[in-house]
């Protein structure tokens, strides 16, 4: 039973922090149709951001974690404007906007490193204590951690489905060609999904960072797991991609709880195959050759 | 570029006739000259360095280029040339340096045997892992592949002792026993000759699928798929052919390094080497034959060169990967070409 509680708990936690990252890819997927491989940086780029507002400038957590966000949005709004943009729309865009996403992203990563150093730094949790239920020890910080989380999925899904430039998004995600021979500025529209994205991998980072160590290689990892649940999904599908990320959270803590730790990374793995071949589309994805 | 000009007046039976004749013959397309040169050249080329005070340095850089440029040719045929997204080149690479690391250390047979199943099992994980891969398309094919080499790396990292030695991967591997027979300086030596063998067979089989009708054939897939298989094309065999192809090479030039080295290191696994690969490829010619070899020159001695400022130098190559993808989307080793042209006064 203790078990079973530590392994839904666990999977919630991972499902949301999963889905925070999984989303900004998907958007991107659908309205640009670029795999943004810099995705994993940007996450690294809010870690970084909240970790020095915090340990360094003393600002409190609230508004470190929204300047995080922030700062994360401006560097995606430079890579949009400085690199993507001259090559939007032309031939190649699929290999040029893959090489771009790793270009940059090495770059910040770099980046990242000559400015902070090699060491592992450690973030203090948002709210310190733990509850605790018979043996299984719920930490206040990993709720805050969810409520944020589901908070920001919430709001960004009422966007998405309510408001004009959310419903742009779609409409480009969906039509292209058609969204802008219906007046719907697209490339404002490929801006604000750069944006919107970009923010979304800060703020998971930032949050993150009260969870784990704060280091260079969480990123990559942080986008492996982004990536396997935006295509569990189904590429541009946002509501697949939700449903993904808590499957794929669970998933990885039932592994962890009962297999041991070393087993997640390649039972989730093996899922995934197992699961593109049965269903090549993901959960909710659009068949295959419409969307590539 | 300039044959198909010359060649776009005559007629089509001509045009025809002239393909045919250079898939059926396909060394006509080379001269002699340059090739025994080449050749030549590079056989002398460790007596050269031998004059050099470093030169023990640049031959190191020399087998460096070789396994590496390898693995790059095939890489650039699946990505370049026929649009497969793998990300797993680097994984395939470790799989060839593992098996014949491992068969030399368990089984103590001697490296020139073990050196064999390296490729042999590299092919084989290729096709297991191309069976699932390559019927899918783009962004899940580097999904997958990039996670088939995270999955290798933690195996390699986490796995049996015998195979990842504690977390530092394979050390203390035989080398290959030419400091027995010609003695330490000259070994270095019948390493190169080694590595070049490898490369020149690796090239021109390479260099032969490039110009053949298959490789037409991932031209088309690349280029537009749906015409390509209502010409007859079948993507998925056509794929997992390239895919289990270009995996013996690189399996090769694994097991090669890891008895060259004596050691191999999970590290290896870790994105930098794959984007360093990546860069070599994007930088000297994204799907042309000369352009990655001549990236790879390039990037195997730059890094020696910006040694003192190696933080940087990554920094900067990443923007430079960037910049090329977007202003010479077909790599800086074509577009030098056509300067080079252009000025000694030859259409372009």
């Amino acid at each position: 039973m203790e078990k079973l509680i530590q392994a839904i708990y666990g999977g919630i936690v991972y499902g949301s922090i999963f889905g925070m990252m999984a989303l900004g890819l998907t958007l991107i997927w659908g309205a640009l149709r670029m795999l943004n491989l810099a995705h994993g940086s940007l996450y690294l780029v809010g870690t970084y951001i909240a970790w020095a507002l915090v340990t360094l400038l003393k600002v409190p957590m609230v508004p470190a974690l929204l300047i995080a966000a922030l700062g994360t949005a401006v560097v995606g709004f430079g890579m949009q404007t400085l690199f993507l943009n001259r090559i939007l729309g032309k031939p190649g865009w699929d290999v040029g906007s893959l090489i771009v996403g790793v270009g940059v992203g090495m770059a910040l990563d770099q980046s990242i490193l000559l400015i902070f150093g090699p060491r592992v730094k450690q973030m203090p949790p948002l709210i310190p204590g733990v509850y605790k239920i018979g043996r299984v020890v719920i930490n206040y910080n990993f709720l805050v951690v969810v409520a944020v989380a589901v908070i920001s999925l919430v709001l960004l899904s009422l966007f998405l489905s309510k408001s004009r430039y959310g419903l742009a998004i779609q409409a480009v995600s969906q039509q292209p060609d058609a969204a802008q021979l219906m007046g719907i500025p697209t490339r404002t529209v490929f801006l604000i999904v750069m944006c919107i994205s970009a923010a979304l991998a800060g703020l998971a980072g930032a949050l993150l960072s009260t969870v784990y160590q704060v280091q260079r290689e969480s990123g990559a990892n942080a986008m492996l797991m982004a990536l396997v649940v935006t295509i569990f999904g189904g590429l541009g599908s946002v509501k697949g991609t939700i449903w993904a990320a808590y499957l794929i959270g669970l998933l990885q803590s039932f592994l962890m709880v009962y297999l041991g730790a070393g087993t997640a990374l390649p039972g989730v793995f093996l899922f995934m195959m197992i699961m593109l071949v049965i269903r090549p589309s993901g959960l909710f994805g659009l068949g295959e050759a419409q969307r590539l | 570029m300039i044959q198909e000009e010359s060649v776009s007046r005559q007629s089509v039976a001509a045009r025809i006739d002239e393909r045919l004749k250079l898939s059926a013959v396909p060394w006509s397309r080379l001269s002699v000259v340059p090739v025994v040169i080449a050749l030549l050249v590079s056989l002398a080329l460790p007596w050269a360095t031998d004059l050099l005070p470093f030169g023990k340095f640049v031959l190191h850089l020399l087998i460096l280029f070789f396994l590496w440029g390898i693995v790059v040719q095939g890489w650039n045929l699946i990505m370049g040339v026929s649009g497969i997204f793998s990300f797993a080149q680097v994984a395939l690479f470790a799989v060839g340096a593992w098996t014949s690391g491992v068969i030399t250390q368990q089984l103590g047979w001697s490296p020139f045997v073990a050196m064999w199943f390296g490729p042999v099992a590299a092919t084989f994980v290729a096709v297991i892992l191309g069976l699932p891969t390559l019927r899918l398309r783009g962004a899940y094919v580097v999904l997958l592949t990039l996670g088939f080499q995270e999955l290798f790396r933690n195996f390699t990292t986490q796995g049996p002792n015998f195979v990842a030695g504690g977390g530092y991967g394979l050390r203390y591997v035989p080398k290959f026993p030419f400091e027995e027979w010609v003695g330490g300086d000259k070994a270095q030596f019948l390493y190169y000759y080694l590595a070049l063998v490898f490369f020149v067979i690796a090239s021109f089989a390479i260099w032969r699928i490039f110009y053949s009708p298959i490789g037409m054939a991932f031209r088309a897939l690349r280029d537009s798929e749906v015409y390509a298989i209502s010409r007859g094309v079948n993507p998925f065999r056509y794929k997992l052919f390239l895919f289990g192809f270009v995996a013996f090479f690189t399996g090769w030039a694994g097991a090669f390094y890891v008895h060259w080295y004596g050691a191999i290191s999970p590290a290896i696994m870790l994105f930098g080497t794959t984007i360093n690969l990546l860069a070599m490829i994007v930088i000297g010619g994204w799907g042309s034959f000369w352009g990655p070899i001549a990236g790879c020159a390039v990037l195997t001695v730059l890094p020696e060169i910006m040694r003192a400022v190696e933080q940087y130098r990554i920094l900067l190559l990443g923007i430079v990967l960037a910049l090329v993808a977007i202003f010479a989307p077909e790599g800086l080793f074509p577009l030098l070409l056509r300067w080079v042209r252009r000025l000694l006064g030859r259409q372009a």
